[in-house]
């Protein structure tokens, strides 16, 4: 699971020509230490759903990796 | 051949682009109430490239699951979306019945907000340079007797569509609205002919709005031809004055 959101993030960065990231940590903050702005966590949103089936954001503001897997994982 | 969801393909507005951007060549997921003898016709011309869903837009808090994702899967990219589909409330607005407004704005305004939603997310899911298009009315501008109501669910998808062009441009996301001037459809079909003879002389061709001309505009917005249009309001109303 914690690849797959690794590659969605990375995915997102490559857009945005930022480098790509080798491992996630769960504390990671999606804003300020995976550098997404609030167009990239739609697009984000987007992509967990297609992956998993889950809208992770639907019930409330999500801030890190550690958060989006607790969503997934319930 | 691009995807199109258009809402409201029964007849009129809505059957004229669904239509016009079948004869092109391009995918269409209609959505309407209630099929027609019009859609039928469409279906057995072009059976592959037009998905129909029967929907009732009042009923906005389906859209999720019903349209998004069960019909319109997060597979199929959708390269714009035309909010057609509309109610027409029209009284006096010392006769406000806040029931009947409400409803008007389930459908006019509340659905179409909804679509919008899952349509840009699967944009941004297929890095989709998309065109939403909603059809709009003359009423916003000009102020008819009787259309109050109606005039201000239309207004607020004109600040709808302008944010949503500002909101999503970077990501070539574009939004901008039709405004329709007074047509021969059934949203018409309360006037008699004294006033519609009345409208259609506040207009500098002297006659009502083409269906074809709203419908072949709707297609340019949505083509590539128009790709540095957003955010605008284009009238299409036989000169309203």
């Amino acid at each position: 699971m914690k690849e797959k959101l690794l590659e969605i993030v990375n995915i997102i960065r490559d857009n945005k020509q930022l480098a790509r990231l080798e491992n996630l940590n769960p504390k990671d903050d999606l804003r300020t230490d995976l550098g997404l702005d609030s167009l990239d966590l739609a697009e984000f949103t987007v992509r967990v759903e297609s992956e998993f089936g889950v809208d992770v954001f639907s019930d409330g503001l999500v801030n890190s990796i550690d958060e989006v897997l607790f969503k997934l994982e319930k | 051949m691009k995807n199109y969801l258009i809402t409201g393909i029964s007849r009129g507005v809505g059957f004229a682009i669904a239509e016009a951007l079948l004869e092109k060549g391009h995918a269409v997921y209609g959505i309407s109430r209630t099929m027609s003898g019009e859609i039928e016709s469409l279906k057995n011309k072009f059976s592959q490239r037009l998905n129909f869903k029967s929907f009732d837009l009042m009923e906005a808090e389906n859209i999720r699951p019903d349209l998004f994702p069960q019909w319109l899967t997060l597979e199929t990219p959708i390269h714009g979306f035309v909010n057609n589909a509309a109610m027409a409330y029209d009284d006096l607005l010392t006769n406000l019945n806040l029931k009947m407004l409400e409803k008007m704005y389930r459908v006019n305004v509340f659905a179409p907000m909804e679509i919008t939603k899952y349509v840009i997310r699967q944009m941004l899911l297929h890095r989709t340079a998309g065109s939403i298009v909603h059809i709009s009315s003359i009423s916003v501008h000009t102020g008819y007797k009787g259309l109050s109501m109606y005039a201000s669910t239309k207004g607020a998808l004109e600040a709808y569509s302008k944010n949503t062009a500002r909101e999503w441009g970077q990501r070539g996301i574009r939004s901008n609205c039709l405004v329709a001037g007074f047509m021969d459809t059934d949203m018409s079909a309360s006037l008699d002919v004294e006033q519609k003879k009345r409208i259609y002389q506040r207009t500098a061709l002297k006659q009502e709005t083409s269906i074809s001309s709203v419908a072949e505009t709707t297609a340019f917005l949505l083509s590539e031809n128009a790709a540095s249009i957003t955010g605008q309001n284009i009238f299409v109303d036989s000169g309203t004055i």
